[in-house]
């Protein structure tokens, strides 16, 4: 469970967001969506444990992320996964670069196992045979899904995508509809910060909650009660 | 724990192909380092050469018995700094002295031959010293059988000298060597790190700490710079053998091939290897500190 109380955040030299209150509960994926320059990529840094409020705090599990221990806010960072909405960094990298990037970063993964969990991951978000390909050679759309690919690798507790699915593009969202909603089924918590929720996901997550710039809707999970599937 | 393994070849995982090149170069650099070392180990500078050239004669007494000039000989090359001992009786001083001034046999027909017998002592490179001399020029003086001790002592000071000064010159020449190498190494530590800075702070980002980050590629790094150094000496040495082994001429300067699998040589090797261990590792943290801190 992710908690935020009274968060504030000030740029820019006025107020930009204050006194907003979050709850992520676990198994469970929900969508952000503000307008841009709302504040969404900072509030996803805020809720991963990468930039402190100027206000309020975040408590995952109970513990205080920003005032708790520096090993609790590691190892929640360890089990966090996050896709950036855009990136230039990672350009001179290839595919199989980012899974073993990722692998690292989640302790030792075999080179066998790893290659067979690359291969199953980009043939499920659409990229089959793709581990050799550059990053600067691929659209917006295939970096963005082979970046979510190498986040699974390490099979994240908590799942940060940052611009994701409109990014990944209209014939993506039905394979991305069902993969967060697969990733929550099975435990994990999933964080979308979008632009706009896709007319269809947000028939089914209904009116969402009201919270400052955002909206926040709540995606039903398959298998759980009111929820046909 | 294995977390901590996987990060000690972090370089090699995320920039495999740019760092195998580094990391040849590093060995060809290491061999021609070791090749140096060994040559400065085995020679001591100019030591070899001196001790080559030097000799002190002990001239013996007429008519001193060959059996009792041999044993006195037994015990010169006894004492520590002494290579060698040798007694030349009259005969062979003749000769001796006719292969270097030919033409002056007839000196020897107005009344026999007129040379004495002597010694010829020969200083083990690594004891030509001041002391070492006197320490076998004073024991050859107490001998009654001696009657005269030839060691050069006007000049041997300023020959010493001389020889301290290129030692300590060929010893300079190569620390600015490998001083050099090792900036050139850090250059190349903060060039990567640097180059791999977003994976870093994608790591970072993910829970890894940056400090165990840096101190896990220091780690890598001393390993690898050991095992470099200790493959780029073996070759250089290698290479300095079979040098030894084709140019015998070189013994003179350097030193005989034997001696590089003498115990002292090995244990300078590991010492060696030891100190690029600890340079490699303090060159990487270095690097990594230099490109953080021109990141900010």
């Amino acid at each position: 469970m992710i908690e935020a109380f009274r968060l504030g955040v000030f740029s820019r030299g006025s107020t930009l967001w204050d006194g907003l209150d979050f709850a992520f509960g676990d198994s469970s994926a929900w969508v952000v969506a503000a307008p841009p320059s709302s504040g969404k990529t900072l509030l996803l840094s805020i809720l991963r444990g990468d930039r402190r409020p100027d206000a309020g705090n975040v408590v995952v599990s109970g513990e205080s992320l920003y005032r708790g221990s520096d090993a609790l806010a590691r190892a929640y960072r360890a089990s966090c996964g996050h896709v950036q909405e855009q990136t230039i960094a990672d350009l001179r990298l290839t595919v199989e670069g980012l899974f073993r990037r990722s692998a690292l970063a989640g302790g030792d993964v075999r080179d066998g196992e790893r290659k067979e969990r690359t291969d199953r991951l980009l043939a499920m978000v659409g990229l089959p045979g793709t581990s050799a390909w550059r990053i600067a050679e691929m659209s917006n759309s295939e970096r963005v899904r082979a970046f979510l690919a190498a986040e699974l690798l390490r099979g994240p507790k908590v799942l940060f995508c940052d611009g994701v699915v409109a990014a990944a593009g209209i014939p993506c969202r039905e394979m991305l509809w069902g993969l967060f909603r697969a990733l929550a089924r099975e435990g994990n918590t999933v964080v979308l910060a979008e632009r706009t929720i896709p007319e269809r996901w947000a028939l089914a997550a209904g009116d969402g909650a009201s919270v400052g710039p955002f909206r926040v809707y709540r995606l039903p999970i398959p298998g759980t009660k009111g929820d046909p599937g | 724990m294995s977390e901590h393994r996987s990060l000690w070849w972090i370089d090699w995982r995320l920039s495999g192909g740019p760092l195998a090149r580094e990391t040849i170069g590093r060995f060809l650099f290491f061999c021609l380092l070791g090749f140096a070392l060994l040559s400065l180990l085995l020679s001591g500078g100019a030591n070899r050469l001196l001790a080559d050239r030097y000799a002190i004669t002990a001239v013996l007494r007429a008519n001193i018995p060959s059996a009792e000039a041999d044993r006195l000989a037994r015990k010169i090359a006894a004492l520590p700094p002494v290579r060698s001992a040798a007694y030349r009786d009259p005969e062979a001083a003749w000769k001796e002295f006719l292969r270097a001034y030919p033409g002056l046999e007839p000196l020897r027909a107005a009344g026999g031959n007129p040379l004495p017998g002597y010694i010829e002592v020969r200083i083990r490179h690594d004891r030509l010293t001041g002391d070492g001399v006197s320490l076998v020029v004073s024991a050859l003086r107490s001998v009654s059988h001696v009657e005269q001790v030839l060691a050069g002592e006007e000049w041997l000071p300023r020959l010493l000298n001389a020889g301290r000064y290129a030692s300590w010159f060929c010893r300079g020449l190569f620390g600015a060597f490998l001083a050099g190498f090792f900036l050139f190494c850090r250059l190349q530590e903060r060039g990567r790190a640097v180059s791999l800075a977003g994976d870093f702070a994608f790591l970072a980002e993910r829970g890894v700490p940056a400090g165990r980050i840096a101190v896990s590629r220091a780690a890598g790094a001393a390993v690898s710079g050991f095992l470099l150094a200790a493959a780029g000496t073996a070759a250089g040495g290698g290479a300095l053998f079979l040098l030894l082994r084709k140019v015998p001429l070189l013994e003179g300067v350097i030193g005989p091939p034997a001696d590089l699998f003498l115990p002292r040589t090995a244990a300078a090797v590991v010492v060696f290897s030891c100190g690029s261990a600890l340079l490699s590792a303090a060159a990487s943290l270095l690097g990594w500190r230099g490109a953080r801190s021109g990141r900010k």
